[in-house]
């Protein structure tokens, strides 16, 4: 097993419409027009909007219909998951060159860490600097490359790269914060030990929040993160559970939370091309099936869980199709694994006749304690499912109440004839 | 630990030690008021509210022993603090079945499920 690399301090690399800004790399014209893509899990409603779309009111998870109604002139494009992720690996895999590590977040967000770089590069400014041309190289390489999967040429040189937003920090959540401060193609540093005064004027709106718990915060009258963490602590988390409390943290910059390298081992893909292309869905599944059993195989997976699976495939006609699954209860069972992606499957199959099929475990976490890994049977997978609900349940709890209100009932003299001595309760704790 | 609430060594089966000091007693008897008729059998029952001692919540309230059942004895642990009781079965008026003991070395009574 690998040792895990980790960095206090990040740098986040941010371009803000990633996938949007490709396609509108690929075909020029579009830049001109309000665009919105579709959705790759929900092809009836919009995933990514242009800015000019936005400001006619489009807003992402619209369907067709709604978007298209409130701007007809809408340019409606087909998204092609497999080209974005490529494009953003490579852009990965070129912040490699800078710091050993680099976690990517989402398409478009990546953290390097920069712990150490300061001996190599410089202060931050100088780091900022190093990414910054890094970045830069990379698109021009991109556009050099010239056709994509789908078969268009990209212009040369790329014009991705000129605007990614740079944040320098202590901790992945002011970096990020400092980075969505930052103007395109420019970058904001906070220094040690002023990130409690640069998060207090910032909107809630930064913080991982679901739509409800937002909704509620605004409600409270709660707009930046300084009136946030100028509340009790208890008080948040009375309100809003171990999730408040991780919140409360954040805005107060009481806590960093380190960048980190990606984990060992690496991705593990199978692969299968069809002699003729298969459109039938129950084949597919079939074939998903058979190359998750045949990645589990891979002696490299030996004492993990996967806890990320992509399937993609190459489809009739240069197109293509991508689906990526975080499973809750990371696992090493077949039938678990290769569960999401049929239902993916049944949900947004491929556009067309597939021609090449293949699975891959992007991350994982250490299996070795974990009953699921031994786990041959359903019930049993079940019985380890239900227990860590259970105990997850129990932490809320806890840390909501500051005591353990569930308890298990453990024999003590179930021989004695006084009845209070036969049985007692103890603490759950998971 | 009282010792209406002690417990004793766990037995074998469980792979990570509990703490004893988490430990609660289930069952533990609460304390009550009986009413006694001249043979020593239970008329009427006063409860005190939940709670080792007779502590508890809610005022006390009587309520008529409608039937009395069996009755047994329980003497145990002479060799160190010895308890002897005395459980009735009984049955309240308007329905409801209870078991109370007479702590026969104090005289107390006790509601408990047996």
């Amino acid at each position: 097993m690998s040792r895990v690399l980790t960095s206090d301090h990040a740098v986040c690399v941010w371009i803000p419409l990633f996938p949007l800004r490709l396609e509108e790399a690929r075909r020029p014209e579009l830049g001109t027009r309000p665009l919105a893509l579709l959705d790759p899990h929900d092809g009836r409603r919009v995933w990514q909007v242009s800015p000019l779309a936005r400001r006619a009111g489009v807003r992402p998870g619209m369907t067709i219909g709604q978007a298209i109604g409130l701007c007809p002139p809408l340019m409606l494009c087909e998204p092609d998951p497999v080209t974005y992720d490529e494009r953003f690996a490579g852009l990965v895999a070129a912040l490699g060159d800078v710091s050993p590590v680099v976690e990517p977040a989402e398409l478009g967000r990546a953290f390097v860490g920069t712990d150490g770089l300061e001996r190599l590069y410089g202060g931050p400014e100088a780091q900022l600097a190093v990414i910054s041309s890094v970045v830069e190289e990379w698109g021009k390489r991109e556009g050099g490359r010239g056709k994509g999967n789908a078969g268009w040429l990209y212009p040369s040189p790329f014009p991705l790269p000129a605007s990614p937003r740079l944040g320098w920090a202590r901790g992945k959540f002011p970096a990020w914060v400092a980075a969505t401060r930052a103007e395109p193609g420019d970058a904001v540093i906070v220094r040690s030990g002023e990130e409690q005064r640069f998060l207090a004027s910032q909107s809630i709106a930064v913080l991982p929040l679901d739509a409800d718990t937002h909704r509620r915060l605004w409600q409270l009258g709660l707009r930046t993160l300084g009136a946030l963490a100028a509340l009790p602590e208890d008080a948040i988390v009375a309100q809003f559970g171990r999730a408040g409390r991780r919140l409360w943290r954040l805005a107060a910059g009481r806590i960093a939370e380190p960048v980190i390298g990606r984990p060992a081992p690496q991705p593990i893909g199978a692969a299968v091309d069809f002699p003729a292309p298969i459109a039938d869905r129950l084949m597919l599944a079939h074939t998903l099936e058979r190359l998750v059993a045949r990645a589990l195989a891979s002696p490299r997976r030996t004492g993990w869980r996967v806890q990320v699976v992509r399937a993609r495939a190459a489809l009739e006609h240069g197109a293509s199709w991508m689906t990526e699954v975080t499973l809750k209860d990371p696992s090493a069972d077949r039938d678990r694994i290769a569960a999401p992606l049929k239902v993916r499957l049944e949900q947004a199959p491929p556009a067309g006749a597939v021609e090449r099929l293949t699975v891959e475990f992007l991350a994982f976490t250490p299996g070795t304690t974990e009953l699921q890994l031994f786990a041959r049977d359903a019930a049993s997978a079940a019985r380890a499912g239900r227990r860590r609900a259970l105990h997850a349940a129990a932490q809320e709890i806890k840390t909501r109440f500051h005591r353990p209100l569930l308890h298990h009932v453990v024999e003590v003299q179930p021989w004695s004839r006084l009845p209070e001595r036969r049985y007692a309760l103890i603490d759950l704790e998971p | 630990m009282s010792d209406n609430g002690s417990v004793g060594k766990w037995r074998r089966g469980r792979s990570v030690a509990p703490r004893v000091d988490r430990l609660r007693a289930i069952n533990l008897p609460r304390r009550a008021i009986v009413e006694l008729d001249a043979e020593g059998r239970p008329v009427a029952l006063e409860l005190r509210g939940k709670g080792e001692g007779g502590r508890g919540k809610g005022p006390p309230h009587s309520l008529p022993v409608e039937f009395v059942g069996e009755t047994w004895r329980i003497d145990d642990e002479w060799w160190r603090r010895p308890i002897a009781r005395r459980y009735v079965e009984v049955m309240l008026d308007g329905g409801g079945r209870v078991m109370l003991y007479e702590d026969l070395i104090t005289g107390e009574w006790w509601v408990q499920t047996p």
